[in-house]
């Protein structure tokens, strides 16, 4: 029990210096960059203030103050929750993105899942048909999947069932009015997931492939044949519980790559979430909100990645103390 | 009548000598990816001499053939924006390729030097230079090379190749750290160090010559990233400017053609994209060392 203790402070520990890092690099960057904050605030109204007037501006927005400074004082406010205004909605950045957490959230948690679910199956299906005509045939049709970019899959598929077909909707989470439908909601999830599915399925079904090949070279396995268990029951019962550690933490590798990929299929289906909005923010040098949603995006990559690993000593007590790289 | 009962044996005696046997062609061919080989081959040349290819000025308008469909006159039809398709093809290759190849520079000698300085190091400052990769490749790349872009406003070749190599590098850095960790206690780096040889001598001379060929493979897909990156970042808006023609800044055109319906503006860059990243990486396959295995006990 003190293990655990000392392993989860650890953690928060590590967890709240990558925040801190993260946090300043964004903020330096932000700061930095070419391009005027009171421009973007006050727009074309700029023009019309005074020298003083500017020099008002500035230091009541804190513009005066030097780097190190700005960020204490960032810092020290987003402490309690203000993460500041967002130039370009003219509110509170915290305002501008909760409504859009969830929908991110739903996108990415629905993409993970699925991804992680097919890529097992995939995954023992090869393993059963190794290198027979129907293995190598799947593995050459997802490789290819695997290296169309995903904005123009997507794009195309917009261009076959939204526009040719007229089939699923384009664009958006939702129809007007209809934010509790959930079949309008699942209609226009279909080709993001789809999106999501074929870019990142096979990338992790083949290494889930390849772990279980090595598996089932193993001496357990002749046993197990040799008591009479049918190569079903030996994958399914055997190799996949020795594989499942390693499934794990493909899957927290992977958090990183999966929440990139939101980003371009929200980009692309312009659905309303977090991705779309830090791509817009980007356009629109709102460093504010761009700043609160790499944030949130690394928050919750790191998150994810200490439960992987806490789950992963769960499951599999070899993989506790020595010889882990650990963070 | 000596030699009849005393006979020597081996009189016409020679030095055998196994003669080379010159493999033919196909023999020296074999297992090379030639067909993506050859199509990439393909398209390079046809990036290079552009010029030639094209029959239409690329930059040029046509205001009186906007949107037009594939035909005799304009190959790959025309964009909303009067231009032509195919010519355009061609040239916007030439900045995509170029940033593939300028990226992947970059993230070469980052990666290798900071994993050659990892790998070498004392215990302490390997692991610090580890998890400085580590807390950076958790962060997704897109999101950092979107700061990255909107801060610098990395809208030409080289700033946008930039800040794709610099964001880009933490995983080869891993794989040569891990590398240089095996052979750096080879007796011949022993030798070279004996020798006062320094640092870059030994990571030129000794190290890199000895894991470049497992470092190739992520060296190949990493020109294919790139370019997948730039095209991404174009798309949204983030990248290379429309009057700027690579093959990405083709496909942001893309929202637009959506509601004309005009399918030609679509497929034809992202095909051309796709089939060189899909030659890229069956290229890039061929230096991965294939998995051995002895038969399986299933």
């Amino acid at each position: 029990m003190q293990h655990l203790g000392k392993a989860i402070g650890k953690n928060l520990l590590l967890f709240l210096a990558a925040m801190f890092i993260l946090s300043f690099v964004v903020f330096a960057l932000a700061r930095l960059a070419p391009g005027d904050p009171l421009q973007s605030f006050y727009g074309d109204a700029l023009e019309q203030m005074t020298a003083s007037e500017q020099a008002a501006a500035r230091a009541r927005l804190g513009l005066d103050q030097g780097l190190v400074v700005q960020y204490v004082q960032w810092f020290l406010h987003a402490l309690h929750g203000d993460f500041g205004i967002s130039l370009k909605y003219k509110m509170p950045a915290l305002q501008v993105i909760a409504p859009l957490l969830g929908n991110t959230l739903l996108l990415g948690l629905i993409a993970y899942i699925l991804v992680f679910v097919f890529a097992t199956l995939l995954a023992v299906f090869c393993a059963l048909h190794e290198e027979d005509l129907l293995d190598r045939l799947i593995c050459k049709i997802c490789t290819v999947a695997y290296y169309i970019p995903s904005f123009w899959l997507g794009i195309v598929l917009i261009l076959i069932f939204s526009i040719q077909l007229g089939w699923l909707p384009s664009s958006g989470a939702y129809d007007v009015g209809k934010a509790n439908d959930l079949f309008n909601r699942i209609q226009h999830l279909v080709l993001p997931l789809i999106v999501m599915l074929s870019s990142h399925l096979w990338y992790y079904a083949y290494m889930i492939r390849n772990k279980l090949l090595d598996e089932l070279r193993k001496d357990y396995v002749l046993l197990a044949k040799s008591k009479g268990l049918t190569r079903r029951q030996i994958v399914w019962r055997h190799c996949l519980r020795n594989v499942a550690p390693t499934i794990v933490s493909i899957m927290a590798i992977s958090i990183p790559h999966i929440t990139g990929g939101t980003v371009i299929v929200e980009a692309v289906f312009s659905y309303p979430g977090i991705g779309n909005l830090a791509v817009e923010s980007a356009k629109y040098h709102d460093y504010n909100l761009l700043m609160l949603s790499v944030l949130i995006t690394g928050a919750l990559v790191f998150l994810g990645s200490f439960a992987a690993q806490a789950i992963n000593e769960q499951i599999d007590p070899r993989m506790k103390g020595n010889g882990v790289i650990k963070w | 009548m000596v030699n009849d009962s005393f006979r020597l044996v081996g009189s016409e005696y020679r030095i055998h000598q196994p003669q080379p046997k010159k493999q033919s062609l196909r023999q020296r061919l074999k297992g090379l990816p030639l067909l993506s080989m050859t199509i990439f081959l393909f398209i390079v040349l046809g990036c290079i001499f552009a010029g030639q290819l094209a029959n239409h000025d690329p930059t040029d308008f046509y205001l009186q053939n906007l949107n037009e469909a594939p035909g005799k006159e304009f190959f790959f039809g025309t964009d909303s924006l009067g231009r032509d398709i195919y010519s355009m093809i061609w040239y916007g290759g030439r900045i995509s390729l170029t940033i593939g190849l300028l990226g992947t520079a970059i993230i070469a000698v980052i990666g290798i030097l900071w994993g050659c300085i990892s790998g070498t190091a004392s215990e302490r400052v390997d692991s610090i230079m580890m998890r400085i990769t580590e807390i950076c490749g958790s962060i997704p790349s897109l999101l950092f090379v979107l700061i990255l872009s909107a801060a610098f406003q990395a809208n030409d070749i080289l700033s946008l190749s930039i800040v794709i190599g610099v964001t880009g590098w933490f995983g080869l850095a891993r794989i040569v750290r891990s590398e240089v960790r095996q052979i750096r206690n080879s007796e011949y780096v022993l030798y070279a160090r004996c020798c006062n040889g320094s640092f870059l001598h030994v990571t030129i001379q000794h190290l890199i010559p000895n894991f470049l060929s497992p470092v190739m493979f992520a060296l190949v897909s990493s020109i294919g990233s790139c370019i997948t990156l730039e095209s991404s970042l174009s798309f949204l808006g983030l990248g290379l400017p429309i009057s700027s023609i690579s093959w990405g800044s083709m496909l942001s055109l893309a929202n637009r053609a959506l509601l004309s319906n005009t399918w030609w503006v679509i497929v034809f860059p992202g095909l051309f994209l796709v089939v060189t990243l899909m030659c890229l990486t069956n290229i890039g396959s061929f230096f991965r060392k294939s998995a051995n295995r002895k038969p399986s006990n299933l």
